[in-house]
């Protein structure tokens, strides 16, 4: 386990010196919020506390960008030429996989914890247990979303730019055919067919269930995490069950 | 650019239906004439990448080598970011006119050359953050993603100047006001979908706030590159 430490240290410093991407995205959230979270709310009358709406779902949004990045983040040290130095070392393939994935988590957990904390302040009036729920959700979203960008990745030993391009296009799709940013039952039926295939639907619902919004414009809750429970022990699986068949011998582009 | 494209349409074909249905007012018909002027600013802001990438992997040396004044390459970069731009947005707004019927299609031809002038000052502010970040490469993307949230977010692409005027301070509404892409957003919607009168003045103002950002980017862009001729790097 000190191996698996030592490798996600080893990772994980460079982000942090110094942290310009973690203070930035803090930036990002804390302008979106008192802003456009502001200002759309008084525009937007379907809901009761829009800006509360768009606090969570900015943060499920962040929560995926941050789980694509670990994905990505693999397929960039595949061609750097670092992936043929980590497989030489003295580790199991499973601990290395391990390190990608705890190392995607605790970057997860430095990006979220000032916009969460913001978002809670925001919201008020929650107990213990639905913070540590929502917060359980955003993690397995996370990890769901690293294991879908890391499956993906085998993409990528054919061609970065195609890999690339295909987990940006998929991001915007994905976010905008959720309910990220408005409620399921405000969708289209063309969009709401959409939104069902999207992880970030279930994600968001189920932390606003958790935090206390009102429940006739929210998933199923049990449905949301049966689907999100799967999403992240399935990816990861296969995610792992690929890249132990994948890597072995892989060139740097 | 076909990412772009497809970010973009989405806002269009998405998020402005959706967000119809949560307000009183036709959002619709508010955000598709912004979200050409949106698609403009990103993909002006898209010189910026090429310059740091020209920087980064020494291509400037190649050009420098060229028989072109040091003047000449800036205005190329800044020239052909803003014609890249306006292609770009050219095709959104062909999108935007099928899916949202204009009164006054010809206002469009009116607004071009002013729409490229603000094309290329939004590739002057990437010029500039570009030739800030060279020397910390990696922080570029972090400078253009802030700028890229604060002019978005401080302008009336997204929401009317009234709600602006009830919640924001005086200060913050007047740059808001002041902000080309506010102006920008209000001349395609009233001049081209609308169907009002150009006013000479909203124009006038367009060009007054993007030909400054043009200039400090330029300015910006033409000191890096001196430093690279005497230095070798930045």
């Amino acid at each position: 386990m000190r191996n698996v430490i030592r490798l996600v240290w080893f990772d994980l410093k460079q982000e942090l010196r110094p942290p310009i991407w973690i203070i930035m995205e803090w930036v990002t959230f804390t302008i979106q919020l008192g802003i456009y979270g502001a200002l759309m709310s008084q525009l937007v009358t379907g809901i009761s506390n829009y800006q509360q709406f768009y606090a969570i779902g900015f943060v499920v949004m962040m929560t995926f960008d941050i789980g694509a990045h670990t994905g990505r983040h693999f397929v960039e040290h595949a061609h750097e030429g670092r992936l043929p130095y980590l497989l030489s070392l003295p580790i199991s393939r499973s601990k290395l996989f391990l390190s990608i994935a705890l190392q995607g988590g605790t970057e997860l957990a430095l990006m979220l914890s000032v916009p969460l904390a913001i978002s809670l302040v925001l919201i008020g009036n929650l107990s213990a247990i639905s913070v540590a729920a929502a917060i359980a959700t955003l993690f397995c979203l996370g990890f769901g979303v690293a294991g879908v960008m890391l499956g993906l990745s085998f993409i990528a030993f054919k061609s970065a730019d195609l890999y690339t391009a295909i987990t940006v296009g998929l991001s915007s799709i994905i976010v905008r055919f959720s309910t990220v940013l408005y409620p399921f039952i405000f969708l289209p039926p063309n969009y709401a067919v959409a939104a069902f295939l999207s992880p970030l639907t279930y994600g968001a619902d189920l932390v606003r269930f958790f935090l206390g919004f009102d429940p006739s414009i929210l998933l199923n809750p049990t449905y949301a995490a049966a689907v999100l429970t799967a999403l992240a022990v399935g990816t990861l699986g296969l995610g792992m069950f690929l890249l132990q068949r994948l890597v072995e011998g892989v060139k740097s582009a | 650019m076909a990412i772009l494209l497809s970010l973009n349409l989405s806002d269009m074909l998405v998020v402005a239906l959706v967000y119809g249905k949560l307000m009183d007012f036709n959002y619709f018909r508010f955000f598709v004439p912004a979200v050409v002027i949106m698609g403009l600013f990103v993909a002006s802001l898209d010189t910026g990448r090429r310059i740091w990438l020209a920087i980064r992997e020494g291509m400037i040396h190649y050009y420098l080598s060229l028989p072109i004044s040091t003047e000449g390459i800036v205005a190329a970069y800044l020239l052909a970011g803003g014609l890249a731009a306006m292609v770009y947005s050219s095709s959104l707004l062909l999108i935007a006119l099928v899916v949202l019927p204009a009164h006054a299609v010809w206002s469009t031809f009116v607004l071009l050359p002013f729409l490229f002038v603000l094309a290329t000052g939004l590739a002057g502010i990437a010029a500039t953050l570009a030739a800030l970040a060279s020397t910390h490469g990696e922080f570029f993307f972090a400078y253009q993603q802030i700028v890229q949230v604060v002019l978005l977010t401080l302008s009336t692409v997204f929401y009317p100047i009234d709600v602006v005027r009830l919640y924001l301070p005086p200060f913050l509404v007047k740059i808001v006001s002041l902000n080309p892409l506010s102006l920008a957003a209000e001349a395609m919607r009233q001049y081209t979908f609308a169907g009002a009168p150009v006013e000479p003045w909203s124009l006038i103002m367009l060009l007054l706030t993007s030909i400054p950002l043009a200039i400090i980017g330029a300015l910006a862009y033409l000191t890096a590159l001196h430093s690279i001729q005497v230095k070798g790097k930045l």
